[in-house]
């Protein structure tokens, strides 16, 4: 078990920088997962803790030890990979008892621990098989099973669930939490994939372009992500993106507007252009507003596609009384929004609604930086703008400045 | 046959319900081998064994031939009736395989190829995979260019290099060309394994070394990394994983090259300086001793050639069952 330290570490290759100044502490015992899209540097900057990769500046502690250039055997660490990477000549005793071989430890010692390995990956019975007489779940637990065995200081994973089919990977999800709990070591853990590193870990690193963009537990990231990158990656389907600018009244975009006041942003004044995020869960039509603190004024918008998924639909919505359809799409300043709602709803596709915002979930980005300017806004004192029955009004506009508390707050009203 | 039948009643309809067409039997059955797939798997079986057939008598032919040699007597293979087609035995005198180890020692040439081509196949292996390895693995400039550079070496006939080589190995020190510092002594390598196996080692290198590098580069990186991980150097690795995955290719580098030392005689017979077992003559050198300038034992030589070959067929029966046993473990999946 281990605290593993990152400072300023940099990874060149020829035309690219893959991890630029990633400055990290993970704590002892902590779950921490690196997400990111492809080719943002996550697995370089594993494979650097590992010592598959040499940093090409800045050093990496694990415990008290300088490993910047030991070599991955003598790290305490333990891998998982991706592709599995079992040894196809070896049945599971051997490829599980592998590092302890090579360590030379008596006979019953690594009986010993084969055995409680193989206990805790529920593989008994198995250890005379071929890796290729298994199947896929199978082998991820053999490859888990290898790490354990050894004790490692820390556990280091590589998407492990990315080839396993998709219950599978569910239930592996669950598995990783509960030997978390029992081994209680220090895991790194690499994902593309949100959900994961959403359910497992105690904090989420998201990387992008080579740089750690923030590291914070699941549910700061999700309710107070510190840029747009953040705040796009975050969350399925992805937050609403609206560009604008900050004016006297508020915000203001081609398509509809948003009424606070703007000195209570810190760091930005009026005529900034600003980009404003709302979640899909955090849009709602006018008729259920009635447990919604603080809304803002209603916009009228157009039914385009809905989608039900079971438990929630999703209504995408074209912004604006005309209800042009943009087949722009994706553009920030589309006058689409994504709402989501009840399954219940008797919504229908092309029918004339009026949303509302939770201004208290509202997040507003300076569009040149990308950085949070502000998560949740207040209403404008007397203008009585907000169309719901919210008296209690505003309920403190979290900056993006303080990221203590209120994470969970707001979470009720839904 | 019953697909013969089968054939002529389908060859009789077909000409049957194509009567107005008049075509001819090779006509019918060309098409009856596009439109039948019986037809066609008949046709690829008879093809099949036509040349299995043809590469087995090619093969075997000669065999059987030392074999006819070796037991007919040496007086009558000359004088024998060698009348075709059937070319059999002209007497039966097993005597002969017996006779080759008495005439001379026969065992001992056997022996020197032996070491000499197990000496060599294991340098070569060893050297070629840390080649490999670093070819097939790794990234760095100049590996293109340096791997043609290895190659080059066997772009030469080995002759080419004997006159030098004899010259060194004969004690004499080695000058560098055209500025003429000398360099260094050699120690006096004839008629010593040395001075045949570090040539032969130099020259099956370049193919091992390309053999080699295509299968260690086939090998997943996720494998070599999680060995490296678990606790092996590169070395380790190299040795504890990539080498037995890839042990088809090794088994095939390794029996290529014990093949062509063990059957080698150029080299050889030049650095051996006398045609004597005690001076690593090689097997081929002692097929020659039954040669004297007044007569030659041909019975002797044919019986003397089919020993020699013993060894080779059990090390390539052996190699081939670890090739398949390789190949049916899994050892190329991942």
């Amino acid at each position: 078990m281990a605290r593993v330290t990152l400072n300023h570490v940099t990874k060149r290759y020829e035309d690219v920088v893959a991890v630029n100044d990633m400055n990290l502490e993970i704590k002892d015992g902590e779950f921490v997962c690196l997400v990111g899209p492809s080719g943002c540097g996550k697995s370089t900057t594993m494979e650097m803790v590992a010592g598959l990769t040499k940093p090409s500046e800045g050093n990496i502690h694990i415990g008290d030890v300088d490993v910047t250039t030991l070599p991955p055997k003598d790290r305490g660490v333990a891998m998982v990979f991706q592709n599995i990477a079992l040894f196809p000549h070896m049945d599971v005793y051997d490829n599980i008892s592998f590092g302890l071989r090579l360590r030379k430890y008596d006979k019953e010692e690594i009986d010993r621990r084969v055995d409680h390995a193989s206990d805790i990956v529920q593989l008994e019975g198995m250890l005379d098989r071929m890796p290729d007489e298994m199947s896929g779940g199978q082998r991820q637990r053999v490859a888990i099973a290898r790490a354990i065995v050894r004790e490692p200081d820390v556990f280091l994973m590589d998407e492990p669930l990315a080839n396993l089919d998709a219950k599978l990977r569910v239930h592996m999800r669950t598995e990783l939490q509960r030997l978390h709990k029992e081994l209680d070591t220090t895991i790194i853990y690499v994902t593309h994939d949100q959900a994961e590193a959403m359910t497992m870990s105690d904090r989420i690193a998201v990387l992008d372009a080579g740089e750690l963009q923030q590291i914070d537990p699941p549910l700061v990231c999700y309710n107070e992500p510190a840029n747009l990158f953040v705040a796009g990656f975050i969350g399925s389907p992805a937050m609403n993106f609206a560009e604008g600018k900050l004016v006297p009244g508020g915000f203001e975009s081609e398509h509809f507007s948003v009424e606070f006041d703007p000195s209570q942003i810190p760091g930005a004044s009026v005529g900034d252009r600003v980009t404003l995020g709302i979640r899909p869960e955090d849009v709602f039509t006018t008729d259920r507003i009635q447990n919604l603190s603080s809304a803002t004024a209603s916009l009228d918008a157009t039914t385009d596609v809905l989608e039900p998924m079971g438990d929630e639909i999703f209504v995408y919505l074209v912004l604006g009384e005309s209800a042009e359809r943009s087949m722009e799409g994706e553009t920030a300043s589309s006058n689409q929004l994504l709402m989501s709602v009840n399954p219940d709803s008797d919504i229908q596709e092309d029918e004339d609604v009026e949303v509302v915002l939770d201004r208290s979930k509202v997040h507003l980005f300076d569009t040149a930086s990308g950085h949070a300017l502000a998560h949740g806004i207040e209403e404008l004192p007397g203008s009585g703008a907000g169309g719901g029955p919210g008296t209690e009004a505003g309920t403190g506009g979290r900056t993006g400045a303080d990221t203590e508390s209120q994470v969970t707050e707001a979470e009720s009203d839904r | 046959m019953s697909g013969e039948t089968q054939t002529q009643t389908q060859t009789q309809t077909q000409a049957q319900s194509q009567s107005e067409t008049e075509q001819g039997p090779l006509a019918n059955w060309t098409q009856g081998v596009i439109s039948d797939p019986d037809q066609r798997s008949l046709l690829y079986r008879a093809l099949f064994y036509a040349i299995t057939i043809f590469f087995l008598v090619t093969t075997l032919f000669p065999f059987y031939w030392l074999l006819v040699l070796a037991l007919t007597p040496n007086n009558l293979i000359l004088a024998g009736d060698w009348d075709l087609p059937f070319l059999r035995p002209q007497g039966f005198n097993p005597q002969a395989f017996v006779e080759v180890f008495e005439q001379i020692p026969f065992h001992l040439y056997v022996f020197n190829s032996f070491v000499l081509a197990t000496m060599t196949t294991i340098i070569v292996i060893i050297i070629a995979s840390l080649a490999g390895y670093v070819f097939g693995r790794l990234e760095f400039p100049g590996r293109g260019p340096l791997m043609l550079a290895i190659l080059m070496v066997s772009y030469f006939p080995p002759a080419a290099f004997l006159i030098p080589l004899f010259e060194a190995f004969t004690g004499n020190p080695v000058v560098a060309p055209f500025i003429g510092v000398e360099l260094f002594t050699p120690p006096r390598l004839v008629n010593t394994p040395g001075a045949m196996v570090l040539p032969f080692s130099a020259l099956f290198l370049p193919l091992s070394i390309f053999i080699l590098t295509t299968f260690y580069a086939q090998i997943p990186d996720g494998l070599e990394d999680a060995a490296r991980v678990e606790g092996t150097t590169r070395l380790g690795a190299l040795f504890r994983v990539i080498m037995p995955l890839s042990a088809p290719g090794v088994a095939t580098a390794a029996v290529l090259t014990f093949i062509a030392v063990y059957n080698e005689y150029f080299f050889s017979s030049i650095m051996a300086l006398g045609n004597e077992p005690q001076q690593w003559s090689p097997l081929v050198g002692g097929l020659l001793q039954y040669q004297s300038l007044y007569s030659t034992e041909f019975n002797l030589m044919a019986a003397a050639s089919i020993v020699g070959v013993l060894p080779v067929v059990i090390l390539v029966v052996v190699a081939q069952e670890r090739i398949v046993s390789g190949l049916t473990a899994g050892a190329l999946k991942e």
